[in-house]
């Protein structure tokens, strides 16, 4: 009798995932299949093996120390936020103020202003397209969406 | 989902980090422990699995109350760990699905309780494995993933996972075998 259906059902046979019907069939054939027999009580040793296997508690100290460790990630996280907005608002405020500064004084050239305006075009464009292009990889990727779940 | 950790998760809701605290007080030996089987390597296991807590806490609000805490979380330190996987791979020009989790060799089973000679063989072995076969028998078997949660997690049919499993058994099996031998 052929193996071939059954012995990928071996995993999910010791794993109690198999539909009743196909754990019938599965059952018949072990019967009647040395082979298969001798195959599912390695693999049995080896799940068993596998399933106990625990990861070790961590003492107090060790606990303390790693909650820490996240703790100050998150407070750092609110920090650099707001140390970004500050910083963007301030550069805006600033950039705009030059550039009206600079728009306003008659002693400056026509080529000058017309160069500023357009690296500020320019940033803005760039700026604009990174952005763009990082939502769209966002939407895209599939691991970015497990939060999600 | 013990009534606890519900309380505890409406609290982190409600943007108390101390609730947060105990949660993750709670997993962190599973998480450090999930990360180190994926990395292989102490120091970037506790990092990573710092790094999903922090992301779990962000992402806070969006999770599903009358789901358990540990898989959403589980499912983003994944992430983590792939995305510095990838990195890793970038730099040494390895593909992600051939990359073994121990790049320097420190692949002491530090993070297993009771442990024991098969015990520290079967870590060391699981190590070795590639990447999907390594991923699928950590889901299974150290996070109690069930086929149905496992093929959602990694979007792939049931069939698929039953079969990748299969092989992972099978491929820890013969290392093991030819260790032995």
């Amino acid at each position: 009798m052929s193996c071939e259906p059954f012995n990928t059902w071996m995993s999910a046979y010791l794993d109690g995932e198999l539909a009743d019907d196909e754990r019938r069939q599965f059952e018949e054939h072990l019967a009647s299949c040395d082979a298969c027999t001798r195959e599912l009580d390695h693999l049995r040793r080896l799940t068993e093996d596998l399933n106990m296997m625990r990861f070790e508690e961590p003492g107090d100290a060790e606990l303390q120390r790693y909650w820490g460790g996240v703790y100050n990630r998150l407070e750092r996280g609110a920090g650099w936020i707001l140390l970004s907005l500050g910083a963007i608002v301030l550069l805006c405020w600033g950039a705009f103020k030059l550039v009206e500064d600079v728009i306003r004084d008659p002693t400056v050239s026509i080529a000058l202003k017309v160069g500023l305006c357009a690296l500020i075009a320019g940033l803005v464009i760039l700026f604009v397209s990174l952005l763009r292009e990082r939502l769209t990889v966002r939407k895209l990727d599939r691991y970015s969406k497990e939060i999600e779940r | 989902m013990d009534e606890t950790e519900n309380l505890l998760l409406d609290r982190c809701r409600a943007g108390e980090k101390e609730a947060f605290g105990a949660i993750v007080r709670k997993y962190a030996g599973r998480a450090s422990g999930t990360a180190y089987l994926l990395l292989g390597c102490y120091d970037e296991a506790l990092d990573a699995s710092q790094e999903a807590f922090v992301r779990a806490w962000r992402h806070i609000k969006r999770f599903d109350s009358q789901c358990p805490f540990f898989p959403w979380y589980a499912a983003i330190l994944r992430n983590v760990c792939r995305s510095r996987m990838r990195s890793r791979a970038r730099h040494r020009t390895v593909a992600l699905t051939e990359g073994h989790a121990d790049p320097s060799g420190d692949a002491d089973p530090v993070l297993l309780a009771e442990r024991n000679e098969r015990r520290d063989r079967l870590w060391r072995t699981i190590l070795r494995l590639p990447l999907p076969l390594r991923e699928i028998l950590v889901m299974s078997h150290f996070q109690g993933m069930s086929y149905k949660q496992i093929a959602e997690a990694l979007r792939i049919p049931i069939g698929t996972v039953m079969s990748r499993l299969h092989s992972a058994r099978l491929a820890l099996r013969e290392r093991l075998v030819a260790e032995e031998s």
